[in-house]
């Protein structure tokens, strides 16, 4: 039976929506640690995912057994109807354009070509890059993923699409009085070209070791913050992109709630999420068959869209803007971001530090977290300098801040000329490809957290 | 029900045979059928089933890993064999068939549940608990998941051994409405037996947030902080287990190197990894390698006592694999991995631990941040109220809490609150068993 089939007969056992996405993965994953050959792994799997909706409530089935879609789609809709029972508010899907495509994401050195033992010397390679007398320890791993998907909606899309896409990570370790490591991944949606961006970021893990091996601990308190273009893009993404997310908005777990059209940041930030232009987080469609296209969350500092997919659209009387993705198969879609930027400013960089008495220059992320219903926000940075009277001072190492996202939000009183972003995996239960862009960026006032 | 997956480890494992070479086949089967929570209501219900095979293969000495799901065995082993010509020579020795323990690890109870869908009423339950405390607390997010588990491994060198496991987890996110941004807390709880009581586990969410209502001001500076067992589980995952692990001691990425046997902890701290006893997070009789499950001391009266280690990483190191070889998954090689962590101290009652002038911190916001090598922190303790003259006062904000991971567990107190703690995190899962503990030499700031 085709997709088509299957949801033409779940529609006529009373369905009121259903979509399937069918998926196959190949993937190749290599890990060198310190030399050795640690792991040569590659494999394949292929799977499903059927999503009913029946009246109100929803049953989804996902399986790694293709000859039972039909099976998947029966066990969906009796789920569906159950949950209707227990659902006294209404939902539905809000209207999307339908469309009937097959789209190949381009890759110009295509990574299925390349032999598994070019991709190990490849490593092994930049491994001799990464010999320094400070580094005790490396570990690089290399993954290239090739996603092929098929989705179908009762709607009448169906779409085709060849996703690649292809991750360097450099992790080293080195050791003073303290033990500390550095770390970068670098990729993109695209083929095996992308790996050549790991040589120009070798110097940054290097030097970033040797200054933490130096670095002093932070003081703590409040004071003024400047994130680098990486640390702004995590910024953007997990202290305000969540926030954003429509599923956290309409179930009352957002502190953007009922706030489109208010001024949310100071008047120099626009975040834009972008998943058609070139990043990690790249996609034509969502996984609900939706065509991927730009979405300016803030402009000039007032609140402008959120993240939709077609269900919370609907709740929240708006626009799907394709903000559903899934980690894979065994999962139903949940509202992502993808390519996350704040837009640059008009500032050079030494106009920004000049601003500054006593501070922070963070840069690079360590990770981060968010409560988007309380609106707070922790991030800590890998690599850090104390700013005092306007210069750079001594390096910080284990620096984390936290504070009120809106409140920050407002608290940017700088952006600098220059763009750059970094990719990363996002986790919201699920995984999701990312990238986050922006400059530098002024905040007046952040807690770090320190022991001084 | 199993047919298709032990027919399948056993084919697997015929072609690695008849190629003349060494391996294992490791496959995985899980049922799981989970309920979302959405603004007080149950929003859903998904189910999945995984299936899959974890093929390794041992070629002149050398690894290959392939994966496949059940019908593309010869193309799995195929690949395994490929790539093993480009992975390093280690002379692993895989485990020949030995008795395993038999931890009770599945009820029927929960089995029998999810097959007459009776999680929708579990998660009705959880959500009545947290909606009747007030009437403007409301459930906002969270979920119930039920899944059946089995594992099967057999290698070249004559194992073949089984497991089936259940396991309930529910948690949810209880929500006061404000003007400007609302206030929350959440509750979880995991179970491999039908012995959670939903409702309470609502109620206690509700009665969380409902503590949150009214402010303090925060402490500032090097005053005790007294830390519930999730948040205390995350930190010591992130913190203290990477420093267990035999391969970062071998390569002097830990904090424990050249300690063993010195005191790294207060006196009365127990740390061991036992996946052997019943009803365990993370209990099994045999590891993803086939090494039958053992209890490994790690810290035993404060006193550092073992590592941990897989197969591989047991050559390496010149000794035994600790049963530490975890997967997550059928898709990824082993690697060394916790198993069921249990911490043990004192066994003060919790209020006893409440200081004069500190804080109570349920969650902690950057667990992950936590550098993994040093054991250096700061994370943001959220929820969390003041405690004065042992009291429990309002919700103080913003609390960053910041140390040495490895140096606090030395004057670390224990509670005797002890609790089942999982959480999923990609590929890996944190299993613990552990109690609230009181930190006494860390620095709290962030008015």
């Amino acid at each position: 039976m085709s997709l088509k089939d299957i949801i033409d007969y779940v529609r006529d056992e009373g369905a009121t929506y259903c979509d399937i996405r069918k998926e196959r993965w190949d993937t190749t994953s290599l890990t060198l640690k310190d030399g050795e050959m640690e792991k040569v792994t590659s494999g394949s799997e292929e799977g499903a995912m059927v999503r009913v909706l029946y009246k109100n409530g929803w049953g989804n089935v996902g399986t790694s057994d293709l000859s039972e879609l039909k099976n998947a789609a029966e066990r969906a809709l009796a789920m569906a109807k159950n949950s209707d029972k227990y659902k006294e508010e209404k939902t539905g899907m809000a209207d999307v354009e339908t469309h009937e495509e097959k789209v190949e994401m381009p890759m110009e050195d295509n990574f299925l070509d390349i032999s598994t033992e070019e991709k190990v010397s490849f490593l092994k390679d930049l491994e001799k890059h990464l010999d320094k007398g400070f580094v005790r320890s490396t570990e690089l791993r290399y993954i290239d993923r090739l996603v092929d998907k098929e989705i179908a909606t009762s709607d009448g899309t169906h779409v085709e699409m060849r996703i690649p896409r292809i991750v360097t990570y450099m992790i080293i370790t080195g050791k003073s009085d303290t033990i500390q490591r550095s770390s970068e991944g670098i990729g993109g949606t695209g083929g095996y070209e992308l790996t050549e961006r790991a040589y120009e970021k070798k110097d940054i893990v290097l030097d970033r070791l040797e200054t933490l091996l130096e670095a002093e601990t932070p003081p703590s308190g409040k004071m003024s913050l400047i994130m680098d273009p990486h640390l702004t893009g995590v910024f953007s993404h997990e202290a305000f992109g969540h926030a954003a997310e429509s599923d956290l908005v309409s179930t009352g777990n957002s502190c953007l709630e009922g706030k489109i059209g208010d001024k949310v940041a100071s008047d120099i930030v626009t975040i834009n999420d972008d998943p058609t232009m070139e990043g990690y987080g790249s996609f034509p469609f969502d996984d609900e068959g939706t065509k991927a296209r730009s979405r300016t969350l803030v402009k000039d500092g007032i609140l402008n869209d959120f993240i939709l997919d077609r269900e919370n659209a609907w709740k929240l009387d708006m626009e799907p803007n394709g903000g559903a993705r899934a980690e894979d198969f065994r999962v139903k879609p949940l509202v992502r971001m993808s390519n996350t930027i704040m837009e640059p400013g008009d500032m050079e960089f030494d106009e920004l530090i000049e601003e500054v008495d006593k501070g922070v220059y963070a840069k690079s992320s360590g990770g981060g977290q968010v409560n988007t219903g309380e609106g707070t926000f922790q991030f800590n940075a890998q690599e850090a300098y104390l700013i005092k009277d306007g210069e750079i001072d001594k390096p910080l190492r284990d620096v984390s801040f936290n504070g009120f996202t809106l409140r920050t939000l407002q608290n940017i009183t700088g952006i600098t000329k220059e763009l750059d972003t970094g990719i990363g995996h996002c986790g919201k239960g699920q995984t999701a490809a990312v990238t986050d862009g922006g400059s530098n960026v002024l905040i007046s006032e952040v807690t770090v957290g320190g022991r001084e | 029900m199993n047919g298709k997956l032990n027919d399948s480890v056993k084919k697997a494992l015929e072609l690695v045979d008849k190629k003349n070479l060494d391996g294992d086949v490791f496959g995985i089967k899980e049922r799981n059928i989970s309920y979302s929570i959405e603004k007080g209501e149950l929003a859903e219900s998904s189910e999945y089933e995984d299936l899959g095979l974890g093929i390794r293969v041992i070629k002149d000495g050398k690894i290959g890993f392939g994966y496949c799901t059940p019908g593309k065995e010869e193309k799995g082993v195929r690949r395994a064999e490929e790539l093993s010509t480009l992975s390093q020579e280690l002379e692993l020795k895989l485990p020949r068939e030995e008795d395993v323990s038999e931890p009770k690890i599945f009820d029927k109870k929960v089995e029998e549940s999810s097959l007459e869908g009776k999680g929708a009423e579990f998660t009705q339950q959880v959500i009545d608990g947290a909606k009747d405390l007030k009437d403007d607390i409301m459930p906002t997010r969270g979920g119930l998941s039920i899944s059946i588990g089995h594992k099967v491994i057999g290698n070249t060198r004559g194992v073949f051994l089984k497991q089936k496991n259940s396991a309930v987890s529910t948690g949810v996110l209880a929500t006061i409405p404000r003007d400007e941004t609302s206030i929350n807390a959440s509750e979880s709880r995991f179970s491999r037996k039908m012995d959670l009581d939903f409702t309470d586990i609502g109620k206690s969410a509700a009665e969380k947030v409902d503590s949150l209502r009214e402010g303090s001001e925060l402490p500032e500076g090097d005053v005790p902080v007294v830390i519930n067992p999730d948040a205390f589980g995350m930190l010591m995952w992130f913190g203290i287990v990477p420093a267990i692990n035999g391969e970062n001691i071998r390569k002097g990425k830990s904090v424990y190197e050249g300690r063993m046997g010195e005191k790294v902890a207060s006196e009365e701290l127990l740390m061991k990894d036992d996946p052997t006893m019943d009803w365990g997070v993370g209990s099994g009789p045999f590891d993803d390698e086939g090494v039958p499950s053992r209890k490994v001391p790690i810290i035993e009266d404060g006193t550092l006592a073992h590592f941990i280690y897989d197969l591989k990483e047991a050559i390496k190191s010149d000794t035994e694999s600790t049963g530490n070889g975890l997967r997550g998954g059928f898709k990824n090689p082993p690697d060394i991995s916790d198993r069921n962590i249990i911490l043990r101290g004192e066994g003060k009652k919790k209020e006893k631990l409440l200081p004069d002038k500190g804080i109570l911190v349920d969650g902690v916001m950057g667990a992950h941040t936590l550098n993994p090598a040093s054991g250096d922190f700061s994370v943001v303790g959220t929820p969390a109220w003041l405690v004065e003259d042992g009291e429990i006062k309002g919700k103080v904000e913003g609390a960053m809490i910041s140390g040495n991971l490895p140096d606090a567990l030395e004057t670390t107190e224990l509670a005797d609150d002890y609790k089942k703690f999982h959480a999923s995190l990609g590929s890996r899962e944190i299993k613990m068993d552990l109690p609230s503990a009181r930190f006494n030499s860390v620095t709290v700031s962030g008015k």
